[in-house]
């Protein structure tokens, strides 16, 4: 099933502070407080993911993004408070899929002006059944891994062509198995309903696939590839 | 000699769509950096030569004498290919010029070149520079005591910070300004402009200072640290001179500028300024790279239509005023040959971007009352575009104003009745379809 999403309220805070700050501890699938973590270092890797990618294609101009510091590189932030709500809103609703290990893509859509999409970045997600975090070191080796993935994104422009002018972008959540039902009883966002995707922004006519990066580390594995329409124009 | 080299570029290049710099591929193969150098210029020849192929952009680091007002600077600084020309007609004397990086795509901005070494001199960190040229016998690790000494004064306000003389070559960052020369400097720069505007804009830079010296503690850092980026602009431009990065990162770690934010929303606000702007990319957030340095570039701004616009922009970071870009022009270092420079860590010199100018956007927050729940979303208009003094408009002055505005602001956000329907320009509704109810 698939879920789409646009408008929201609300605002998340970032918690970057699990990097460098777990204390020596095993953790297992079943620990909420594990979830929690992999969720918020997902969402948090998402935001700056989508930030850079609106960035990198143009999809909004170049002066409403300023440079942030994430995982101790620069990274290009969006300032527009409405678009920044509009994603952390989206992820704040994506985060107890995430926890739960229900979400099995996040692909953001980018879309001409006719609202077929040109590009679809999707990031697939998947957890180890059984998770455990030993000591800090595994969270650094995860910085060092988003921050991999953040610099491949920041050269995608080298494979993929040019998007023709006027696009727009969506984020869509596929989730696993029955999910959905549990989100129609349980409004996580107040006024932020979630609503199934339509067809055509989930399939792509004429595909072609390019990966851009994988990453496995023991509490996450990620994949981010560009599904990209042969014909843009 | 051993061309094999070459072949190992060209999988890094090619094949795995790296960004290939000196600095990494010396610490990769193991070899000196000015070997580096020399391999990467040798492939770039070759692969231009032979004129197949996927085109290839590079990187240059320029370095040389220049005299921007009235002192004399050594400049260096990481330019594109297509801008090379220019700045190195622009400098007096040039020193060096070498390939900086090699790489497939076309790089807008200086990030993905400071992440491709950070990994890289992270592992070699305790000898990193086993294959440079820079030598300092000064430079040896701090003890634990040392360091931590160092991360309680970093706390303190950098204003009237020593700035001690090192013995590293140009390759070091600018010198760190006091931050309280920054509010002078933005004055400094509004009196010397032209046109009454300035002198408008001065007084409400005063105004909204105050206003955000009363306002610091509620904004978040996010903002403050948004602020700053932002905040070179003017105070860069009206001193004319290098260095306030260091400061700047020192300050977003403090999280806490009160002149910053008004600063930054003046900055983007700011009318007809023929002044030089810095480049954006100086401000980078993060703490390690550091550069300042005048723009070159003259930016035509848009005049501020209504200065009404501009005080509650001012004082909303969330309303903004998409503003040309400033060009990133010059993302150099500017170290002026005589004044001491403080130990600073190494900074990566970034590049030169010039951003193509961006139509004028504004956005504005209106109240729509939402439909019903469940699965029918609210509606939201399609006129972005309305102009923000209509839903703000309260007291007259423009301290309460923003004051106002501000409470107002916080209102709205809490109210989850009203949504904010105004979508930024680029994303039209495709909700349209949904009845208005």
């Amino acid at each position: 099933m698939i879920f789409y999403k646009r408008d929201a309220p609300l605002f998340i805070k970032g918690c970057c502070i699990y990097f460098g700050c777990f204390s020596m501890a095993t953790l297992t699938r079943q620990d909420l407080n594990f979830g929690q973590v992999v969720a918020d270092i997902l969402c948090e890797f998402l935001e700056v993911a989508i930030h850079l990618i609106l960035y990198v294609r143009e999809i909004y101009p170049s002066g409403i993004f300023q440079k942030r510091k994430k995982y101790n590189v620069p990274v290009q932030m969006s300032c527009h408070p409405e678009l920044n709500q509009y994603i952390q809103d989206t992820l704040h609703c994506v985060k107890p899929l995430i926890q739960k290990n229900e979400a099995e893509k996040v692909v953001m859509v980018i879309m001409d002006k006719e609202h077929h999409p040109v590009e679809r970045f999707v990031f697939e997600i998947s957890q180890p059944p059984l998770l455990s975090i030993s000591s800090e070191t595994l969270l650094s080796h995860v910085e060092q891994l988003l921050r991999a993935m953040i610099l491949k994104i920041s050269v995608c422009d080298a494979v993929l062509d040019n998007n023709p002018p006027g696009c727009t972008f969506t984020l869509l959540v596929h989730t696993r198995e029955a999910a959905t039902r549990n989100m129609e009883k349980v409004q996580v966002i107040k006024d932020f309903p979630w609503i199934v995707a339509d067809e055509q922004e989930v399939h792509m006519e004429e595909a072609k696939l390019i990966p851009l990066k994988t990453m496995t580390s023991d509490i996450l594995k990620m994949q981010l590839y560009v599904e990209e329409r042969t014909q843009k124009n | 000699m051993d061309y094999l080299y070459l072949d190992n570029i060209d999988e890094f290049v090619n094949d795995q769509n790296k960004i290939v710099t000196y600095k990494w591929l010396s610490l990769t193969l193991g070899v000196h950096v000015n070997t580096a150098k020399q391999m990467l210029y040798h492939y770039l020849q070759q692969k231009r030569n032979e004129g197949s192929g996927t085109p290839l952009h590079a990187t240059y680091l320029v370095s040389g004498k220049c005299v921007e007002n009235g002192s004399k600077c050594h400049k260096v600084s990481v330019v594109r290919e297509d801008k090379l020309n220019a700045v190195k007609a622009k400098m007096d004397v040039t020193i060096s010029v070498h390939v900086y990086s090699v790489q497939r795509a076309e790089l807008k901005d200086s990030s993905p070149l400071y992440n491709t070494d950070y990994d890289a001199v992270k592992e070699n960190i305790k000898n990193c520079n086993k294959y440079s040229t820079i030598r300092c016998a000064a430079a040896v690790p701090m003890s634990s005591a040392e360091v931590q000494r160092a991360q309680e004064m970093a706390l303190v306000p950098p204003a009237g910070k020593e700035i001690s003389k090192t013995g590293l070559n140009e390759n070091t960052s600018a010198t760190p300004k006091p931050s309280a020369k920054q509010p002078a400097g933005i004055m400094g720069m509004f009196a010397s402009k032209n046109a009454s505007k300035s002198q408008e804009s001065s007084k409400e830079v005063k105004t909204e200072q105050k206003d955000d010296s009363s306002l610091v503690e509620t904004s978040k850092s996010k903002t403050a640290s948004k602020a700053n980026p932002m905040s070179n602009l003017f105070g860069k431009s009206a001193q004319k001179k290098a260095d306030e990065k260091p400061n700047k990162s020192v300050k977003e770690e403090t999280a806490a500028s009160s002149t910053a934010p008004a600063i930054m929303e003046q900055s983007q606000t700011s009318p007809k300024s023929k002044i030089d702007i810095k480049d954006e990319q100086s401000k980078v957030s993060s703490a390690l790279k550091v550069e300042s340095k005048d723009t070159r570039n003259k930016t035509k701004r848009p005049e501020v239509v209504d200065s009404d616009d501009e005080k509650m922009e001012s004082q909303q970071k969330k309303r903004r005023r998409i503003k040309k870009p400033q060009p990133d022009s010059s993302d150099d270092e500017v170290v002026p040959d005589s004044p001491p420079v403080p130990n600073v860590q190494t900074p990566s010199p970034k590049k030169q971007v010039k951003r193509e100018p961006v139509s004028h956007q504004e956005v504005s927050i209106t109240n729509n009352t939402l439909t019903e729940k469940g699965y029918v979303s609210e509606s939201y208009s399609e006129s972005e575009e309305e102009p923000e003094p209509n839903s703000q408009a309260k007291d007259s002055s423009s301290l309460k104003q923003s004051f106002g505005k501000r409470e107002e602001e916080k209102k709205e956000k809490r109210e989850k009745k009203t949504s904010t329907a105004n979508k930024p320009t680029k994303q039209p509704s495709i909700m349209g379809f949904f009845q208005k109810k």
